[in-house]
């Protein structure tokens, strides 16, 4: 959907006198028609075009306000089909795939939309139906009719006959014009790989429109208002009383953002006061904020305004107000099975253990490479980042105890008595009592990092009645290293 | 023509099961879906791959529930928990009283690295404390239970677990856990080890026998033998000699 004209639309409707819209440059980029028909073209000077129709109204291009009002029309469509793209003020493009089915047809779904447009606009806008963003926009240029609409049933049939400066970037519809090509058809049969050869990614960009294929419309999301605004009646002086009404309006702002599967990391906290004046201070955190951080926040803000130098909240609190200002979320992906309230949860119930256990009691292990089972676990404290692997899991470590690995390890290595019979293993002692050994894996001879004065060892698995063990020798002694639990 | 066509599909079957089955293999699946464990009642369904053996699932806890291991160190019952652990889709921890625990062997049964939250801790008093906080937030918590926490203080935690929708798993150090905490225990019979001989080969596959008593068994109590081979799931072979449900006759 394609409002050409949307630039001259200040503030109203369509003006039926001759109307140009001048950039920065000062460039004529929209005509409204009758400035058309007295001969003003895109891309003149404004001298020029003021010599050419010297009745001609000029007016300053202001995107901001162009979009502003274009929302209501963006609005007005969205009422009828979810997910569109604005790409520009006065350019629309709209999934239709689905809305056809819903509402019977092409034509049926044409009607409705000009209907409801027609309503908010008054007119002036041209629709083109193709399959790809870039055919629609082409077929509302050649629209026809009352209202232009133009229904295209093969992209690739229609864009063969358009021409190549369809394509609009101009040092490339230049040299495909220099080199015989001139329209988009005679393009799209040149083989694809000879063009990307040639003109790298930007001739693959004209070779895919050019053929048909187009991407995927990008929908805007629709924006959630997040904002959490309180106003008070009369003002409240108790700030006592804020603190309550802060927590609650921290927990709607968590909730509401749970919903999205967002947390905040930073957020606003906005007072007005009684005689209107707004101080606003942003918080930010590493970490996602949650409802009690974020009400102790708004606590301590209010009482710095009110308490702290400068000219307080005058005649008491009349509006509090809380935006979460970065929703950036690093890690704030769900994956499947997750859950963001869960999650929430989670954190505050490690955030409540660390503080009893202490900051090294709470921990997070990542793999690296390593021949011990102890050297293969890299420890680092929870809420920090996982330091970056000393040595490479992937790398083979050739002397390394085979999985499985024993899950209870050791700090220091125990001392565990073994009965030997010529170099055999024959009973080991378990606390008070001695258990045979069933069978056994080993030695593997272990050489140590004698630079570093280790001495070389042998390892052994023992395999009692009572479980399996992994055992070292270092001179004559016997330690226990791991048991595998 | 029809009744070729049908057998032919029958015997097609098979094969396919047998890919499901490896494709569901927890190691692989989980990596894949950040932890997301097949459930429990899929694989207790899953077709054997190859033997005569029936695949059966690890008995399971529903949350708010309590299980209990109880057995010397050696027999395998902090696999067998963690194992448990690995069902879990959300966030697991593991209280390290003795400060032995290496995550290696977690992550061997498929616990992700970082949904594994190991909090070390050797005080009688903060243990129940940390371990109270645990529950609060966190899914399902593997507790090693240092000697002498009162028994009160185990029932709390029960308690607290079952409010919370929280699965714990204890494993006393020393002793037992007070009567009626627990609707699963899991005791250690016997192990057993296969893959090593005199001197040559590895360790590889445990078998062992655990007792599994308690509400979620019914009231029966029945020896089960397991298979662990140390990379996937524990594989429950045979369910031996259940006893009968004592009910009151006549």
């Amino acid at each position: 959907m394609w409002f050409p004209e949307w630039a001259l639309r200040s503030p109203g409707s369509l003006p039926a006198e001759p109307r140009q819209a001048i950039d920065d440059g000062g460039r004529v980029v929209a005509v409204s028609p009758a400035a058309f028909a007295a001969g003003i073209r895109l891309g003149m000077r404004r001298g020029e075009a003021e010599a050419v129709c010297p009745n001609v109204e000029t007016i300053e291009r202001d995107p901001g306000a162009e979009m502003i009002a274009f929302e209501s029309v963006a609005a007005a469509v969205e009422t009828l089909i979810p997910r569109i793209e604005v790409t520009v003020p006065g350019l629309l493009f709209v999934p239709v795939s689905g809305a056809v089915a819903y509402y019977g047809g092409e034509a049926p779904l044409v009607d409705r939309v000009v209907k409801e447009i027609d309503d908010a606009t008054g007119g002036g806008f041209r629709i083109g139906l193709a399959s790809g963003p870039f055919a629609a926009k082409h077929a509302a240029a050649l629209a026809t009719g009352e209202p232009p609409v133009l229904i295209v049933e093969d992209d690739a049939d229609f864009l063969a006959s358009l021409d190549i400066g369809a394509l609009g970037t101009e040092e490339l519809v230049a040299t495909f014009r220099w080199l015989g090509i001139t329209t988009l058809g005679e393009l799209a049969r040149l083989p694809r790989g000879a063009i990307t050869s040639r003109f790298g990614a930007i001739g693959l960009t004209a070779h895919r429109l050019a053929s048909g294929p187009d991407r995927e419309v990008v929908a805007r999301t629709i924006p959630v208002d997040l904002t959490i605004e309180e106003r008070f009646e009369p003002p409240l002086a108790d700030m006592e009383q804020v603190g309550f009404i802060a927590r609650a309006m921290a927990s709607r702002l968590v909730e509401g953002l749970a919903a999205v599967g967002a947390a905040p990391y930073r957020v606003t906290v906005e007072a007005e006061a009684a005689d209107g004046s707004i101080r606003s201070r942003t918080w930010s955190s590493a970490d996602p904020l949650d409802d009690g951080a974020i009400a102790d926040r708004m606590r301590w803000q209010l009482r710095a305004w009110v308490e702290g130098p400068g000219v307080g909240v005058r005649g008491g609190l009349a509006a509090l107000r809380i935006e979460p200002a970065d929703l950036s979320g690093g890690g704030r992906q769900l994956s499947l099975g997750e859950n963001a309230r869960r999650d929430i949860a989670t954190q505050r119930a490690l955030a409540a253990t660390q503080a009893i256990v202490g900051i090294d009691g709470l921990l997070n292990a990542q793999p690296q490479g390593g021949r011990d089972p102890a050297d293969r676990v890299s420890w680092h404290r929870w809420g920090e980042d996982a330091p970056a692997p000393q040595r490479d899991p992937a790398a083979p470590w050739i002397g390394g105890v085979p999985s499985p690995s024993p899950v209870l390890v050791p700090p220091e290595p125990q001392r565990f008595t073994i009965e030997w019979d010529t170099g055999m293993p024959v009973r080991a002692r378990l606390g008070s009592r001695w258990v045979p050994v069933l069978s056994w894996a080993g030695p593997w001879r272990r050489l140590g990092r004698w630079w570093q004065g280790e001495e070389s060892a042998d390892r052994w698995q023992i395999v009692t009645s009572a479980g399996a063990f992994l055992c070292e020798v270092r001179d004559g002694e016997t330690w226990l290293i791991g048991i595998y639990d | 023509m029809k009744e070729v066509a049908s057998r032919e599909s029958q015997v097609a079957s098979p094969e396919r099961g047998t890919l499901i089955a490896h494709g569901l293999s927890r190691t692989a699946l989980g990596s894949q879906l950040n932890g997301l464990a097949p459930l429990p009642a899929l694989r207790a369904g899953l077709p054997q791959e190859g033997g005569a053996k029936t695949r059966d699932s690890l008995p399971t806890l529903l949350p708010g529930q309590v299980a209990s291991l109880v057995g010397p160190p050696g027999y395998g019952l902090t696999r067998l928990g963690l194992a448990m652990l690995a069902e879990h889709s959300g966030p697991v921890a593991y209280v390290d009283v003795r400060g032995w625990f290496n995550p290696l062997a977690a992550w061997e049964v498929g616990i992700d690295p970082d949904r594994l939250h190991v909090v070390k801790c050797d005080d009688i008093l903060r243990w129940s404390r940390a371990a109270a906080a645990l529950l609060e937030g966190v899914e399902a918590v593997f507790a090693e239970v240092p000697g002498g926490v009162r028994d009160a203080a185990i029932r709390k935690l029960g308690a607290l677990a079952r409010a919370r929708r929280a699965v714990l798993y204890l494993r006393p150090l020393r002793g037992s856990l007070p009567a009626g905490v627990a609707q699963l225990s899991l005791e250690s019979q016997a192990v057993s080890w296969d893959g090593a001989d005199r001197g040559h080969g590895s360790i590889a596959v445990r078998r062992s026998v655990v007792t599994a008593s308690g509400k979620s068994m019914r009231g029966t109590t029945r020896t089960i033998e397991m298979e662990d081979d140390g990379t996937d799931a524990v594989l429950v072979v045979s369910r031996v000699g259940a006893a009968q449900p004592r009910v009151a006759t006549g």
